[in-house]
């Protein structure tokens, strides 16, 4: 198996994360296969929710907050800017409640209530899962590949999807159960039919929306998730660790990437003592990998000799990683 | 058939509401009813703008998106509002 074969067998997985510990290179595969599959004709979405602006050190421009940016041919890359979003969105509430009530200005409690919860750590965290449930909810690429910040956050995301499934269906549940008093208090009084609850309807929309998007990156059918990983002691462990608690949340675990392995022919002619420990010290560990996971191995990715940056050496990547086979 | 001699089972919360109110007037139903409903409000306005409390329940960027609706319930605010209402009112 290869990372080349799970795309092409595999074309009903159009929704692709690439995990792992900060550093090891998932944004640098993301963009890689992003590039990759929009070579082979797919339209791609590459997104981020990192606030530091990752995708636009890769493509060497600011897209930082811009929506879908068109990259090349078939490929556009999306960075969330949660701030402005938390930003705008306040000002849409604000904005609801002008409209709806003919207030001059927003009433100071109301305000203040606003004020405070934007200010939560919570806030961030629910507006960034919203911004992932919208792209995702879209529908209208072939890909999606969602180039995910550190581990935890990740499996902190997944697991706020199934506990934010389970609020807002009780939530709506409630909202329904009192439609009913209403009806009931409307027909003893002999009054029409109650009018349709705009609560009920939003929360309905928020929930469909949820389960929507928690489904689709649940779904083994659906969605691929790479795990990456280096040739390194410590990160083998926490590999091993964060694969068990994935499972827990249902990740629809696909294989390891292994990345940053050293040229097996750069050990044959003269190199510098220092090297050529290195290259000692990784065969220990690329031989650890194969025990621990094996044929769930996909791709074994080169050193490059310098930052995977620009589109060229995101092409010559692509070339070792997807046509050269590894 | 046996079944159809049996009466139909009224399903959901209306069901049980009807047969919890079985034998009270029209007026005291209504006002059961009322009660009730007024109860979940207060329960469903704690769960959803919990973070007034202080008791963040509903992720946050979801209890702004219900905040239009609830605006006039919000305590203490709607009581004051009024009031200003009709001081204007009275001076307009
Ligand atoms: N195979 C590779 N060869 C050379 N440099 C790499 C390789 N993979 C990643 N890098 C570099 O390592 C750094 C971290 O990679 P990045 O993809 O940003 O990691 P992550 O997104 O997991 O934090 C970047 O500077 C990137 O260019
Ligand atoms: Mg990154």
């Amino acid at each position: 198996m290869s990372l080349r074969h799970v795309f092409e067998s595999q074309p009903d997985r159009r929704y692709v994360m690439f995990g792992g510990k900060g550093g090891l290179g998932k944004t640098t595969l993301s963009a890689t296969s992003a590039f990759w599959l929009a070579r082979q004709g797919k339209r791609v979405l590459l997104f981020s929710v990192d606030p530091q602006a990752s995708l636009s050190d890769i493509f060497q421009r600011d897209i930082f907050g811009k929506g879908p940016v068109p990259i090349m041919e078939n490929l556009w890359a999306q960075e969330v800017d949660a701030d402005r979003r938390i930003k705008d969105y306040q000002e849409e509430i604000r904005k609801k409640i002008l409209d709806m009530y003919g207030f001059e200005k927003v009433p100071e409690e109301i305000d203040n209530y606003i004020a405070a919860a934007s200010a939560e750590p919570a806030m961030e965290e629910s507006a960034i899962f919203d911004a992932v449930v919208d792209i995702i909810v879209q529908g209208d690429y072939d890909y999606y590949i969602y180039d995910l910040v550190p581990l935890g956050h990740a499996l902190y995301y997944l697991s706020m999807a199934k506990v934010y499934d389970e609020w807002i269906n009780k939530i709506t549940k409630l909202r329904a159960d009192m439609g009913q008093y209403d009806q009931v208090a409307a027909t003893m009084r002999r009054e029409e039919t109650v009018q349709e609850d705009a609560i009920l309807s939003e929360l309905i929309y928020i929930k469909e929306r949820i389960n929507a998007s928690s489904r689709i990156l649940t779904d083994k059918a659906r969605t691929a998730f790479f795990f990456v990983v280096v040739p390194e002691e410590m990160i083998i462990l926490d590999t091993k660790k964060a694969a068990e608690l994935f499972a827990k949340f249902d990740v629809p675990l696909s294989g390891y990437i292994v990345n940053r392995v050293l040229p097996p022919d750069l050990g044959a002619g003269t190199i510098p003592p220092y090297l050529r420990n290195r290259i000692a010290m990784q065969k220990k560990y690329l031989d650890e990998i194969k025990g621990t996971f094996g044929h769930e191995v996909l791709a074994y990715v080169p050193e490059m000799e310098r930052d995977v940056t620009g589109l060229g050496m995101i092409e010559r990547l692509a070339r070792r990683l997807f046509e050269e086979g590894s | 058939m046996a079944d159809a001699a049996k009466p139909k089972k009224k399903g959901g919360i209306l069901g049980v509401f009807k047969d919890i109110v079985y034998g009270m007037s029209s007026h005291e139903m209504t006002r059961h009813a009322v009660r009730t409903r007024a109860s979940m409000e207060h329960l469903f306005i704690l769960i959803t703008m919990g973070d007034l409390l202080g008791v963040p329940i509903l992720p946050p960027y979801y209890s702004l998106r219900l905040l239009p609706y609830v605006t006039p319930q919000i305590a203490g605010w709607k009581r004051r509002m009024l009031r200003e209402r009709d001081v204007t009112d009275v001076l307009g």
